[in-house]
């Protein structure tokens, strides 16, 4: 048969994630349920004369390896993170495909320009860049050819930079690789760290709020930035959490702005349904976007409202973890990931959506999770927007009850 | 073995900017040239203006693979080694110097800057991937053409690979051989064109090492009559075969 005609079963069989809201999945699991945003702390460090409230990632973060230093960066410290809380599932799967048959793709839009920065600060001051700087721990190959080298694999391996989609598409080819037939297991997610160039570059564009971003409020006032890592095993097999639709567009728009009137959303929704065979009233729950901006929550929400004859309950995480950016799309599916994995009795618990409360009036209206709010399991959807006007939006499915 | 045709070929390289130049140059290659970017006066001025010399040098390519009335309607691939690092580093000497950095130059520089210009140019709304793998971008890019296709089979989609050498605040760090060039490959699973299968192959397998770029390489084998192509660097090979070749009839 040609592998164009196959269809194949896309699990994601273990997940290791690191954000704002705690170092593991133990962690995060409580912080997200009770929607808590004191996690979010405040940097003066990273965009000069500017406090900024931020989702980083707590605590030291575990040594690249000596033999790796070329990939030494806190991206890659990130990622060894997240890998190291499914080593073992990594493991059993390499064991039983061989590393020829493990593939790596990563999502990151910042790899490690943080470490890049520093070597830079450094070449300024003593007219060299810093030593311990190597290309690889700048390029965007080097956060998936790091887990690659770290781990021996020899099965594809690359890295798709679609800005804040990253992490979403590297789900997206991990199952299209598996159904080529080109590997039998992936391992995909995403990393984007903090660094001077995206709290930079996004002050510069006037989108980052001085409170905690308030998505969806008739206050809000942008976004607030973030970091973490979600790293999932992605394999053939037809049980577990399953990676269900895939749904992608371009918005042939604006380079940083979304099409107002959510056009390009709505495509990879619909498009996601359609791919996962379902109809918009089987979604159970939709993780927004979210970031807060005026422009996202209103093209985001009219989106919603023409995709959902009857929306089901939404929330943004943003509150909680900050915009992790390029992880985004991989941090989000690992929410939705744990409300599937702690389905309980039929039911799931949804991430309440940590706002004012002060709804904007002007925003089409959908429903909103709020804290221990259980809705009937089944399949949810999580929305990832970029910039370059590159949408992704997924749909995750648990075992059938 | 994964099957697709190429409908399709664009390349782009200082002094080799036709079909029949490139022709000439597969008969008797020599390394790329370094310096020069295209014409892409097709481009509204507003875009040209925002466009790198990477962007400048895929878009040209991206436009000439595809037919004009099919540019809004192909699924999209672009692939770079180091795409905007070039223009990040002003950025990066700004951020030293505690100065603020522009917006547009910011919001230029991602990874998929080039796809966002494509997809504004061009109108085209659909499924859009940027790729970056090391030494094995080229084939990775063509891999994730392939992912776009299993995704969405009766869909036609543009892979475009192109690199610039590196700035000489980075291009020491790096051992490879420097061009500037591109390659555009209009894929399909099936339509009129050159087929031809993909896959990988253990590291033992061998590979070439080549003065230019692999997907130069990739282009010179296209255009030659030989059967099978083997490229790759490290623990990566990655094998094309051609479809009418003796080897796949019988395989």
């Amino acid at each position: 048969m040609s592998p164009f005609d196959r269809s194949e079963p896309c699990a994601l069989q273990a997940l290791g994630m690191l954000t704002a809201l705690g170092r593991s999945l133990d962690e995060i699991w409580p912080r997200l349920l009770a929607g808590d945003s004191s996690q979010l702390s405040v940097r003066e460090d990273l965009v000069p004369g500017r406090s900024l409230v931020v989702g980083a990632v707590p605590g030291d973060l575990p040594r690249v390896p000596r033999a790796l230093a070329r990939y030494a960066c806190r991206n890659n410290s990130m990622t060894l993170a997240a890998l190291e809380q499914i080593e073992t599932a990594v493991r059993d799967a390499v064991t039983a495909a061989g590393r020829d048959r493990v593939a790596v793709v990563m999502g990151s839009s910042t790899s490690g320009v943080g470490d890049a920065e520093a070597a830079i600060r450094h070449q300024h001051r003593t007219g060299v860049l810093a030593p311990s700087f190597h290309y690889e721990q700048l390029e965007f190959g080097g956060a998936s050819g790091f887990v690659a080298d770290l781990l021996d694999l020899r099965g594809p391996t690359f890295t798709l930079s679609t800005a804040c989609s990253s992490g979403a598409r590297a789900l997206a080819t991990a199952r299209s690789l598996l159904t080529l037939g080109v590997a039998d297991a992936v391992i995909a997610g995403a990393t984007d760290t903090l660094c001077g160039l995206t709290t930079n570059g996004f002050t510069a564009l006037q989108v980052v709020s001085d409170e905690i971003t308030n998505p969806l409020s008739r206050n809000r006032k942008g976004i607030t930035l973030g970091e973490g890592s979600a790293l999932f095993l992605v394999t053939r097999e037809p049980g577990g959490i399953q990676l269900r639709g895939v749904g992608e567009s371009s918005e042939a728009h604006h380079m940083s702005a979304p099409d107002p009137n959510g056009a390009g959303a709505e495509a990879a929704m619909r498009a996601a349904l359609a791919d996962a065979g379902l109809a918009p009233d089987a979604i159970a729950y939709v993780s927004l976007h979210g970031t807060g901006t005026a422009l996202n929550d209103a093209m985001e929400c009219a989106a919603i409202a023409r995709t959902f004859p009857a929306p089901p309950p939404c929330s943004s995480a943003k509150p909680l973890v900050g915009h992790t950016l390029g992880a985004a799309g991989a941090v989000e599916a690992g929410f939705c990931w744990l409300l599937l994995h702690e389905q309980d009795a039929g039911s799931i618990a949804l991430i309440p959506h940590a706002y004012d409360g002060d709804r904007d009036p002007e925003l089409a209206a959908i429903p909103l999770a709020s804290k221990g709010m259980r809705v009937p399991a089944g399949p949810v959807l999580s929305n990832a927007f970029g910039f370059g006007g590159n949408n992704c939006s997924l749909v995750l499915a648990g075992p059938p009850l | 073995m994964i099957p697709a045709i190429v409908r399709q070929w664009a390349a782009w390289s200082p002094g080799l900017e036709d079909a029949d130049a490139w022709r000439a140059w597969a008969r008797a290659p020599q390394p790329l040239a370094h310096e020069g970017c295209p014409d892409v006066q097709f481009l509204p001025a507003l875009l040209r203006r925002r466009c790198s010399p990477l962007a400048r040098i895929m878009l040209a390519t991206a436009y000439e693979a595809c037919p004009p009335d099919e540019r809004a309607r192909v699924r999209t691939v672009f692939a770079s080694r180091h795409g905007n690092i070039n223009e990040s580093i002003p950025m990066l000497d700004r951020l030293a110097e505690e100065q603020p950095i522009s917006p547009t130059k910011f919001s230029h520089t991602v990874h998929n800057a080039q796809a966002g210009l494509f997809s504004i140019a061009a109108e085209n709304r659909r499924a859009s991937s940027s790729v970056a793998a090391q030494e094995n971008t080229f084939a990775c890019g063509y891999l994730e053409a392939l992912a776009h296709l299993q995704r969405d089979p009766g869909s036609s989609v543009l892979l475009v690979m192109a690199d610039v050498p590196l700035a000489p605040t980075f291009a020491k760090l790096v051992e490879e051989p420097v061009a500037a060039y591109g390659l555009a490959l209009l894929l399909a699973t099936e339509g009129d064109g050159t087929a031809i299968c993909f896959d990988t192959a253990p590291p033992e397998t061998g590979g070439r090492v080549c003065e230019w770029p692999e997907a130069a390489e990739f282009l010179r084998w296209l255009l030659s009559g030989d059967a099978h192509l083997c490229l790759g660097a490290g623990s990566h090979r990655w094998l094309w075969l051609r479809h009418d070749a003796p080897e796949s009839a019988s395989a």
